[in-house]
């Protein structure tokens, strides 16, 4: 029997192995996806062979994989594909298939993710985590579960794990569409130092370290970054510090995590496509510079996973500080109608003042346990996710004259509580058949108060009008009352999941998977002790997957078709400026991805279809991508051999086309086609990259919308949806110098 | 295999891209009128049995608005406008010849969705419907009314601004009657839906604008009588009645 300690300690010395044998790690071939993993052992796919008769020499790191739950699990190692441009962290959720990024909101903004056919805005849809460590910000005032991933240095990122869709029970909530997982590691070792330098102004200098001896997970990195942004009021600063220490105990390993971050940027916002037409705006212009905002997080995390006797126990802490401020304008000159209890204005702007603060804490834990049953492995594990936030969120709207809150729309303070417990098993039945999957039961805890609870009164006193307040202090008939209000809640929803395996055939593999995902509801929809505050999703799928090779070319390919159903979905609503409660929708398609690893090349293509309608009427989903196609591609060879040293060069491509996506009123918006592309060249310690995002220069809508909005580009008001966008960025081209110092 | 592989393809391609969010947004020609009945020099009796000839009848009118929501009795209180329930549009402001029944068109296509409209709105403003003020002359008419033998000659020059404000006594109300109200006639009972065929008409019928003045209660003058442009004074109390008189005044069809 493989014992764990031999098992661990395995995974630690192919790492360890990895790192100090093959300074340049991304010139092994890709790893296969380990789609049926064998539960008996936890080590991860770039795992050599060790001596198990003396595994007391080796030192003991690395940490347990998770399991496959089919096709939908794409668990993707960057490797070569960092040749592709990546703007942001985001961006590395473009290997997983179907997924497609926008943002109308600046460079600070969190990206609105679409992924198999949902629109999983700034992270309400998707569980996102670094390290373990939770990203999605309960209770956030723009989105509940907002998840900023700026604060990731890409280059950083050693994988991600997208699952797509709720079959693994350890996905907790906002688990909706899916999951991803970041997880860092950094294969350069030494000391190194990067300065780009680009068009609209762009500085940013990078510093990464890993010290030779420490594995690649023992690292750190910082950047800072500033640009004047392409067209008008775009502008943006950001810092960011990374670090994280792995470090082995007996029988297991530990990791400490730290990150801090800090953004304040200019976002030009959305335009009118009439405006446009007209020439009254510019295509990059912006119809109110006031808009932008900032964002900070500072978080600590700190795990260890140990073996004791047959049993591995993982534990993690963490704690983040979270801080948010928004001002967008969506409508311009419309929301802001008289009341007769109001002074006389005319209308004074409708820019939002958003500002959320958070503060969560929380820990996972979990044990699993591994046996033999029928000769077969199979393995059982329990475990745990709590958090605890606390948040402040406030929105105001502000005038375009005097850049003063006029109006104050929420005022919340809440604190939110989410457990949730799962049991997981990894049953073998038969060698080609396997069951994978669990139950989940998720409590949640609401204790909000509404600091601006009565906001319209009928009948006010004589004496004390209310004139021009937002939050009043008198009830009907001019009874005195406090201006706030408080309400507190629970509700528990029980989230089966599990999956079907069948295979491995001469590498093809099948899989059948049906769960159940949840995502806890605004606490602005918090009512006293009124249960259900989260939306259902059932989903289901059918999966097969190839794995395999020809002579030294590692092939991966996927077909899935899909299934899902919400019962509360959320869509978006430009007067609230965030998305909003609707009904249930559906959502049925087909993905299509494939890999092709060879020693000088690695090629990644994915195509998803998806069709997204409302229950209630049939209509299409608005803004929901149907059609998504992305290719990523790096070829990288030793060009030439200069004073003993090659010269290696890369060159990477990324290829993104959205079709029409179907909008409001029965509009479709424009398709998307761009070339993202990256050539670079190391010799010795030096390295020289130009990057080009956009290579063609295409001039895009990135978002599109119809709805109403005022912006006093006509003589009145126009209360007829229109089309509205947000502009693509156009070439960004950023050339970088870098330098390596102590590195293997 | 190549059919098999297409065939497959296109299965899987089209019901994705197909489908729609429902309604649809379409563009529409406009055009405004006086009644046929009403012309230059013909005279018609008011409701103080005024023989009024008119010789000029203009009617500045801002926009028109077409709202799903139905219209209501009583006097409820409701903002000027709120975004959403908007159906219709036509922005291009016009100057209307009230004393012709032909077809003036507004200057820019109207917008709207192709959903069906239950009220209407037309706006009576030179500039924002909620600007402090406007010096727009809104509405422009001459002629004479004539009565047991005295025949009075008028001139009517309005505006819609803050002299049209009434004295508000309730100070918990203070922003009750807000200017864009003053300027806005709504509910107009309508029912039509926006289409790329055919045309929006509006009507307006000069008669009504007339219907209730007292033409003796005008400023006594030698020659031509002119309207106050204020709200104290019953002739010009009764004509901005009648310029906002939804159910009278104004019709909205349209015209295939």
């Amino acid at each position: 029997m493989i014992s764990w300690i031999t098992s661990v300690a395995r995974t630690a010395l192919a790492q360890d192995a990895r790192a100090q044998e093959h300074p340049n790690h991304n010139e092994h071939p890709y790893p296969a996806p380990n789609p049926d993993a064998d539960p008996q052992s936890e080590e991860g796919p770039d795992s050599v062979g060790a001596d198990e008769k003396n595994p007391a020499t080796v030192v003991v790191h690395g940490r347990a994989q998770a399991v496959s739950r089919g096709a939908s699990d794409f668990n993707v190692r960057v490797g070569e594909l960092a040749n592709v441009p990546r703007a942001n962290a985001s961006d590395l959720l473009k290997l997983a298939p179907g997924i497609l990024l926008t943002n109308a909101a600046g460079e600070g903004h969190a990206e609105q993710v679409f992924l198999r056919g949902f629109d999983a805005r700034e992270g309400q849809d998707i569980e996102f985590s670094l390290g373990g460590m939770p990203i999605n910000d309960a209770g956030n005032l723009h989105g509940n579960g907002y998840a900023d991933l700026h604060f990731i240095i890409p280059e950083l990122v050693e994988s991600i794990r997208v699952l797509e869709g709720p079959f693994d029970p350890r996905q907790g909530n906002y688990a909706v569409a899916g999951s991803a997982q970041y997880e860092l590691g950094l294969d350069r070792r030494g000391l190194t130092g990067k300065y780009s330098v680009g068009n609209f102004g762009s500085h940013r200098t990078l510093l990464l370290w890993g010290p030779n001896g420490a594995n690649r997970h023992t690292l750190g990195g910082a950047e800072l970054y500033t640009t004047d942004g392409f067209g008008t009021n775009r502008a943006a600063k950001r810092g960011t510090a990374m670090m994280q220490y792995e470090g082995a105990i007996e029988g297991g390993v530990f990791r400490i995590l730290g990150t801090a971050y800090g953004t304040h940027f200019s976002s030009a916002g959305v335009l009118r496509a009439d405006d446009v037409d007209r020439g009254r705006v510019d295509f990059f212009g912006t119809n109110d510079n006031r808009q932008g905002g900032d964002a900070s997080r500072f978080s600590m995390s700190f795990d260890v996973e140990k073996r004791f006797s047959d049993m591995l126990y993982l534990g993690q802490v963490f704690i983040t500080k979270r801080s948010m401020r928004l001002r967008e304008n969506f409508t311009g000159f419309l929301l802001d109608t008289q009341h007769p209890e109001q002074t006389p204005h005319a209308q004074r702007g409708d820019l939002l003042d958003l500002n959320v603060d958070a503060l969560t804490m929380g820990l996972r834990g979990a044990a699993r346990y591994k046996t033999r049953w029928f000769k077969l492995p199979q393995e059982f594990e329990v475990g745990v996710l709590a958090r605890g936030d606390t948040t402040d969120g406030s929105q105001y709207r502000s005038s375009t004259a005097l850049d003063v809150p006029y109006r104050r729309e929420t005022d919340l303070g809440a604190d939110l509580g989410n457990v949730g417990l799962y049991a997981d098993a990894t049953v073998k039945l038969l060698p080609w058949l396997g069951l994978r999957g669990g139950v989940r039961e998720d409590i949640f805890f609401y204790n909000v108060l509404d600091r601006c609870a009565s906001k319209s009164v009928r009948s006010p006193s004589p004496n004390n009008p209310p004139g021009d307040a937002s939050c009043l202090s008198q009830s009907d008939f001019g009874q005195y009352r406090e201006p706030v209000g408080r309400v507190s809640t629970a509700s528990s929803v029980t989230l089966p999941r599990g999956s079907l395996i069948v295979g491995p055939f001469r590498g093809f593999q099948m899989n059948i998977s049906a769960g159940k995902g949840a995502r806890s509801i605004d606490p602005n929809y918090i009512n006293q002790d009124r249960a259900q505050p989260f939306a259902e999703l059932a989903a289901y799928e059918g999966g097969v997957q190839y794995a395999g090779g020809i002579d030294d070319i590692s092939l991966v390919a996927r077909s899935i078709f899909f299934s899902t159903h919400v019962d509360r979905d959320l869509i978006f609503s430009e007067v609230a400026g965030r998305n909003l409660l609707s009904t249930g929708t559906s959502r049925s398609g087909w993905v299509g991805t494939l890999r092709a690893t060879g020693t000088w090349f690695d090629e990644q293509a994915s195509v998803t279809l998806v069709r997204s309608t409302f229950d209630d009427t049939g209509l299409l989903v608005p803004y929901v991508p149907d059609v998504v196609v992305r290719n990523d591609n790096s070829v990288h060879k030793d060009l030439v051999s200069f004073r003993g040293s090659p010269v290696r060069g890369s060159l990477g491509t990324g290829i993104t086309y959205v079709g029409r996506r179907p909008l409001p009123y029965g509009q479709r918006s424009d398709t998307i086609f761009t070339l993202d592309a990256q050539a670079s060249a190391r010799w010795s310690a030096f390295e020289l990259t130009v990057s080009s995002s956009n290579v063609f220069d295409a001039r895009y809508k990135w978002s599109e919308y119809n709805y109403t909005s005022d912006f006093r580009g006509q003589a009145q008001p126009t209360l007829v949806p229109a089309r509205h966008f947000s502009a693509g960025p156009p070439r960004i081209v950023m050339f970088t110098f870098g330098i390596n110092l102590g590195g293997t | 295999m190549g059919r098999i592989v297409f065939a497959i393809a296109t299965a899987l391609v089209a019901p994705a891209c197909l489908g729609s969010t429902g309604s649809e947004l379409v563009t529409f020609e406009a055009s405004a009128a006086g009644v046929p009945d009403v012309v230059a020099g013909r005279p018609f009796v008011n409701g103080r049995g005024y023989v009024v000839t008119l010789e000029r009848a203009w009617l500045r009118v801002g926009a028109v608005f077409l709202s799903r929501t139905a219209p209501v009795s009583g006097g409820q209180t409701r903002e000027c406008y709120a975004s959403g329930g908007y159906v219709g549009e036509v922005l291009s402001g016009l100057d209307v010849d009230l004393l012709s029944s032909a077809p003036q068109r507004f200057a820019e296509l109207g917008r709207g969705t192709r959903d069906r409209a239950r009220s209407c709105e037309v706006w009576l403003t030179g500039d924002r419907v909620d600007a402090e003020n406007d010096k727009t002359v809104i509405l422009d008419a001459k002629g004479t009314a004539i009565r047991g033998g005295e025949v009075i000659p008028f001139e009517a020059k309005l505006t819609i601004g803050k002299n049209r404000v009434p004295q508000n006594d309730d100070p918990t109300r203070p922003g009750a009657t807000p200017l864009c109200s003053l300027r806005i006639v709504s509910p107009i009972a309508c029912d039509v839906a926006p289409d790329t065929t055919g045309a929006l008409r509006l009507s307006i019928d000069a008669r009504n604008v007339f219907a209730n003045v007292e033409f003796a209660d005008l400023p006594p003058a030698e020659g031509v009588r002119k309207f106050l442009d204020g709200s104290e004074d019953q002739p010009s109390l009764n004509v901005f009645s009648g310029m906002r008189a939804a159910g009278g005044t104004y019709a909205v069809t349209w015209i295939r």
